[in-house]
């Protein structure tokens, strides 16, 4: 089980969302299967956080316990139980 | 006649309405979010927002109640074999949607039809009221499309749609950069119907090639749908006979450079256009912003400016941002400055909208 943080940004997009992120505790021993987890809990967010070929977006950022994951393709970075994994926008753009 | 507009912005969505007092914002949705594009669909009245959320991508939302509820849709997508190439030189990259550029409505007759044209060049049609939507792959698939390029974008965009009022199986397409494209039957078979345009930026043996015209805007007129009107990258071409020809509009005033146009539903002849100084400055001829008119045919124009900035004004009009309503009483354009302007009789005179909008990206009577 990981816990998944959700960035205000990305989850003001959830129906019935309110400012602040989300916290979800997700099943899953790697970043893409904890995804698909968050994904199977809220359809809407896939197309926010993947494009239409399953690559993380260009501009959202995964840090799992902290460390960015470099490689944004890599969805099998492994997590333990209890890791956190961070889903949030790049400071970019204006 | 059309009391509300939607004004679509980098920064939301704006809902203009005409009260006693004259026009105000009656209701904002979607604050600080870019809305590329909203149309209105004459058939039921639903708003469709194209939102471009950058980081997020593009997104679309459905309103059936006028902006107080929204739905999230589906957004059209590339498949997963499909690559962009330009005539341009940039090596191919994977087809993802970069933009939802517009959205029209089918015919009276086609419940559920929507068409919607993308960056970078996919023109996607729904029959379901947008719950899913088919590439046309009758046009995707042309070699010509691969000759196609970008305009102000990396790669080529599909910014208007003209569903034909007599046949609603017959659509035209303005492509920046591709030129004019018809089908007849829905979407499977395609005809580029650009002949006459001319880039006078390229090459002198490639100037005349329809499918590298740079359209800006192509709109048609609804009472008379041959008519046809193109704000072209270098100046302004008309089409009388349904885009089989096309020839120059060269009495534009002050300049022939522009991105808007829109044409009289009823009136052919008539149209109007927001001049700007041409491509690498993009800004009012000497600070003055005004609509060039035309009523007859694009011979000659009036300049109009009553009721327009007197101070120096700098504002760019996008090519979706003039817009005129179903009835013709009514015109209104905004600018990348935020400054938007309603008319009452035909551009003659300008009435200031009350507010200082985010960069408005198009204009939409609804």
């Amino acid at each position: 089980m990981a816990r998944v943080v959700l960035a205000p940004a990305l989850a003001r997009w959830l129906p019935d969302a309110g400012d602040g992120e989300i916290v979800l505790d997700v099943p899953g021993d790697s970043v893409g299967a904890v995804l698909d987890g968050v994904f199977a809990r809220h359809p809407v967010l896939r197309a926010y956080v993947l494009d239409e070929r399953g690559a993380v977006r260009h501009h959202v950022a995964l840090f799992a316990d902290g460390r960015s994951l470099a490689r944004k393709t890599h969805l099998d970075h492994p997590l333990r139980p209890g890791s956190e994994l961070h889903v949030l926008q790049a400071l970019s753009g204006g | 006649m059309s009391d509300r507009i939607l004004a679509s912005t980098r920064k939301g969505l704006f809902v203009l309405e005409r009260g006693a007092a004259g026009w105000a914002i009656a209701r904002t949705c979607f604050l600080g979010d870019n809305v590329a594009f909203c149309l209105a669909d004459p058939r039921d009245g639903a708003w469709f927002a194209a939102l471009d959320l950058g980081h997020f991508g593009c997104k679309l939302q459905r309103s059936g109640d006028g902006g107080a509820t929204w739905q999230e849709l589906p957004v059209p997508a590339f498949g997963p074999d499909d690559e962009v190439v330009t005539g341009d030189g940039k090596p191919p990259q994977p087809a993802t949607l970069r933009l939802l550029w517009t959205l029209a409505a089918g015919g009276p007759d086609q419940p559920g039809r929507l068409w919607a044209g993308t960056i970078p060049g996919g023109l996607f049609r729904s029959d379901d009221g947008g719950q899913s939507w088919q590439l046309m792959r009758g046009l995707w698939d042309r070699a010509e499309r691969k000759e196609w390029f970008g305009g102000g974008y990396d790669s080529p965009g599909i910014h208007s749609i003209c569903v034909d009022p007599r046949d609603p199986r017959r659509v035209r397409i303005g492509i920046s950069t591709g030129g004019v494209w018809r089908t007849d039957d829905d979407g499977d078979i395609w005809t580029l119907t650009a002949s006459g345009m001319f880039a006078a930026y390229l090459p002198a043996e490639r100037r005349l090639e329809p499918n590298l015209q740079d359209v800006h805007r192509l709109v048609q007129c609804r009472a008379a749908p041959d008519a046809l009107w193109v704000q072209h990258h270098n100046g302004v071409f008309r089409s009388t006979d349904g885009g089989a020809s096309w020839r120059e509009v060269a009495a534009v005033q002050p300049s022939v450079f522009g991105f808007a146009v829109a044409v009289h539903p009823r009136e052919p002849d008539t149209a109007w256009f927001v001049p700007a100084v041409k491509d690498e400055r993009r800004v009012p001829v000497d600070g003055h912003l005004v609509v060039a008119r035309t009523r007859d045919g694009g011979a000659s124009f009036t300049v109009l400016d009553a009721g327009l900035p007197e101070t120096p004004a700098f504002d760019l009009v996008y090519r979706h941002g003039l817009a005129i309503d179903a009835t013709g009483a009514r015109l209104a354009f905004a600018s990348t400055t935020g400054g938007a302007w309603v008319s009452e009789d035909g551009g003659d005179h300008w009435h200031a909208v009350p507010a200082r909008l985010p960069p408005v990206l198009a204009m939409t009577f609804a």
